[in-house]
C-alpha cells in the first residue's frame, strides 16, 4: 500500500484545462436556469383548465372520425383476408398479431441508429440488452 | 461565497433564486471537475452540468435538511453521471464497441488536457475500474473527499469504500507499471 502510495503522490491531480473565461460563463449560463424554467403564472394558468377540456374535446372527436373512416374505407380484399386467415392458422393463438405486425413494418425504412436511439430513449439496460441477446 | 448554512436559510426565507445563485457560484466548478473526471471531455460535461443544475433546481423544493446541502449536491451530479454513462455504454454495446476503450481514446483526443504522460496514464487507468470503485478513486484521491461524505453521497458503508479504494489503488499501480 505504502508503494501504491508513493507512485500515487508522484502525479499531480490537475490534468485538464478548459477555454479561457470558461467558468464565468457557464456560471452565467447556469444561474439563468430559475428565469428560463419559471412559467409566467399569469393568463396561461387562468386559460389551462379550458384549453385541457378543449384538448379532450378534440381528442375525443379526432379519434371518433379515424375510427370511423378506417372502419368504413379499409375493406381488406378478399384473397388478402384468406392469405392472412391462412397464415393466422399456422402461428400461435396467444400471438396472432406477430403474422400482421410483419406484414405492416416490412416496408418500413428503419436504420439501425434509429433503433440504438429508440432503445436508449427507453432506457434499455446493459442487462436487458444481455438477456435478449441469449 | 455563502456556505450551505446561509444558502439554505436563503432559500427558507423566500429567495429562491438567489440561493440558487449561490448554489451555482459555490458548486459549479467543483461539480464540472467531478463530472469531468468521469466522462472525459469537456462538450459532455458542459452539457449535463445544465441537466444537473435544472435538476438541482427542480429538486430544491423537495431538499430535506436530513442530508447536508453538499452532500446531496453530489448525489444529484453523481447519479446523473453514472446515468449518462449508462446511456452511452449501451450505445457502445448495441455498436459492439467498449465504452471503458472509448473514454480512454478520449483522453488521447481531448485537446484540453495538459497533463504529462504520467497523468494521462494514471486517468487512463482510472477509466478501466469497475464504476464502484472508479467513483471511490476519483472521490477520494482526486477530489479529496472523506469517506464519511462519499458514504453518504454513494448510499455505501465505509468499510466497503475504504476496500474499494484499496482495490482500485492496487489496480492503478499495476496498470501504471505497464506504461
Amino acid at each position: 500500500m505504502n508503494s501504491d502510495k508513493e507512485i500515487l503522490e508522484k502525479i499531480g491531480k490537475g490534468s485538464y484545462g478548459v477555454p479561457d473565461g470558461y467558468f464565468n460563463d457557464l456560471k452565467t449560463r447556469l444561474a439563468a436556469i430559475p428565469e428560463e424554467k419559471t412559467v409566467n403564472p399569469g393568463i396561461w394558468m387562468r386559460v389551462k383548465p379550458y384549453a385541457a377540456l378543449a384538448a379532450c374535446f378534440a381528442a375525443i372527436l379526432l379519434a371518433g372520425n379515424a375510427l370511423l373512416r378506417n372502419t368504413a374505407s379499409n375493406q381488406k380484399p378478399a384473397d388478402q383476408s384468406y392469405t392472412e386467415a391462412t397464415y393466422a392458422d399456422m402461428i400461435s393463438i396467444t400471438r396472432p398479431e406477430i403474422i400482421y405486425s410483419a406484414m405492416e413494418y416490412e416496408h418500413e425504412d428503419i436504420s439501425d441508429e434509429d433503433i440504438i436511439n429508440y432503445l436508449i430513449e427507453t432506457g434499455a439496460t446493459m442487462e436487458q440488452l444481455a438477456y435478449a441477446g441469449e | 461565497m455563502m456556505d450551505d448554512k446561509e444558502i439554505l436559510d436563503l432559500y427558507t426565507s423566500g429567495q429562491r433564486e438567489r440561493a440558487f445563485r449561490e448554489i451555482v457560484e459555490s458548486y459549479s466548478e467543483r461539480l464540472y471537475w467531478h463530472v469531468r473526471r468521469f466522462l472525459c471531455s469537456h462538450e459532455d460535461t458542459d452539457d449535463l452540468l445544465q441537466e444537473i443544475f435544472l435538476k438541482i433546481w427542480t429538486a430544491l423544493p423537495s431538499f430535506r435538511a436530513e442530508s447536508q446541502l453538499y452532500t446531496w449536491i453530489y448525489r444529484i451530479a453523481t447519479n446523473e453521471t453514472l446515468n449518462f454513462l449508462n446511456k452511452q455504454k449501451v450505445r457502445a454495446a448495441l455498436r459492439f464497441e467498449s465504452l471503458s476503450d472509448k473514454l480512454v481514446d478520449r483522453i488521447d483526443e481531448d485537446p484540453w488536457f495538459n497533463g504529462d504522460q504520467l497523468q494521462r496514464n494514471l486517468m487512463k487507468a482510472v477509466q478501466k475500474l469497475p464504476e464502484k470503485q472508479r467513483l471511490v478513486f476519483i472521490m477520494r484521491w482526486f477530489e479529496d473527499l472523506s469517506y464519511e461524505d462519499i458514504s453518504e453521497i454513494l448510499g455505501t458503508s465505509v468499510g466497503a469504500l475504504k476496500a474499494s479504494y484499496h482495490f482500485a489503488a492496487g489496480k492503478i499501480k499495476a496498470e501504471l507499471k505497464k506504461y
